[in-house]
């Protein structure tokens, strides 16, 4: 999290970094698995309009499997569809 | 009007078949985007999504907004495939607290219920909303409605009416099928998929006839077709046409 409080730098499951942009800083503590939903940028970037922490107190997010889980339902868009 | 609800106590998803009310041949609880349910086709009573019927579902997504009224709880659940999806969930007012907390906005959900359309626009009516304690359930979820949708649409070109619950175990049993073209119906063994397939290809009116069956199907003795063969015609799947030893499929066109 940057000093700022209004960027973020998250890693997916392949191990690839973005930057995401908030609209307003953090007014919280933030770790562990977030998803952040927003529009992407020119610079490849993210604007955030939400986000959410994850649950994991009981047990942790397996990020790598849901990374796997996105590409099988992108080759799939007929049992997946998109709006 | 209202409908049973069912007590605490989350069990599998497939047991939910007692509380159907409506006449409804599709048994299976299918988990579904909302994109997929919103798209889904309405024919009378029944949802069909790509030909696949769809009665009782299961949906993961993040509460956007929570409504409480006297009778029931309105939620918004968004899973990111559309825009989010109305929610009912109806409250016993004969209970003081208990099931019916109010799940916060901004919590994981996965619902159960049943698919609803009223003036055109799609709801669900949930028997059960439970906020995912651990989110690689929503992994799952996504993984399942791929499977699920991918099975059930595979079965419908098999032409078998044996509706299976999909549980995370999908299918089971497909090494068990020797030979002979077409996927292993649900619910069927290796024996009952061989004599309704063969006497699904048969184009006679008449139908297929035991003998037909036994010169046809060499490895399988008189006694264990005829087995199949009482089994499938008291499923519905074949019907004795001249006489009790002729058969016809009812899925054949």
């Amino acid at each position: 999290v940057h000093p700022t409080g209004k960027l973020l730098v998250l890693s997916d499951g392949g191990g690839k970094h973005t930057t995401v942009e908030l609209s307003e800083p953090l007014d919280e503590e933030i770790s562990g698995v977030v998803e952040v939903v927003g529009r992407v940028t020119n610079q490849a970037t993210i604007m955030c309009a939400s986000y959410v922490q994850f649950r994991e107190d009981k047990s942790p997010f397996d990020l790598e499997l849901y990374n796997e889980a996105l590409k099988i339902i992108h080759e799939f868009p007929e049992y997946f569809p998109f709006g | 009007g209202g409908y049973v609800q069912s007590p605490g106590g989350f069990g599998s998803p497939t047991g939910a078949q007692a509380e159907k009310k409506q006449r409804s041949r599709s048994q299976n609880i299918v988990p579904c985007t909302v994109s997929q349910l919103l798209a889904a086709e309405q024919v009378d009573e029944t949802f069909r999504i790509c030909d696949v019927e769809i009665s009782q579902v299961t949906v993961v997504g993040i509460i956007r907004h929570a409504e409480k009224a006297p009778t029931n709880i309105l939620y918004k659940v968004d899973d990111m495939t559309a825009a989010p999806m109305d929610v009912r969930q109806w409250v016993d007012t004969d209970e003081a607290g208990g099931e019916n907390v109010v799940v916060p906005p901004g919590t994981y959900v996965k619902v159960a219920g049943h698919l609803r359309s009223f003036q055109n626009k799609k709801s669900l009516v949930a028997f059960k909303i439970m906020p995912l304690e651990n989110m690689n359930e929503f992994t799952t979820h996504i993984l399942e409605i791929v499977n699920a949708h991918m099975i059930l649409r595979k079965n419908l070109m098999s032409a078998s009416r044996v509706p299976q619950s999909f549980s995370s175990t999908g299918m089971s049993d497909m090494g068990s099928y020797g030979g002979g073209g077409s996927l292993p119906v649900n619910g069927l063994t290796a024996h009952q998929s061989q004599v309704l397939n063969l006497i699904k290809s048969c184009p006679v009116p008449e139908g297929m006839s035991l003998q037909e069956l036994k010169v046809q199907l060499h490895s399988m003795s008189m006694s264990t077709i005829k087995q199949a063969v009482e089994f499938l015609s008291s499923e519905g799947h074949i019907y004795s046409t001249v006489d009790d030893d002729h058969y016809k499929s009812t899925d054949a066109e």
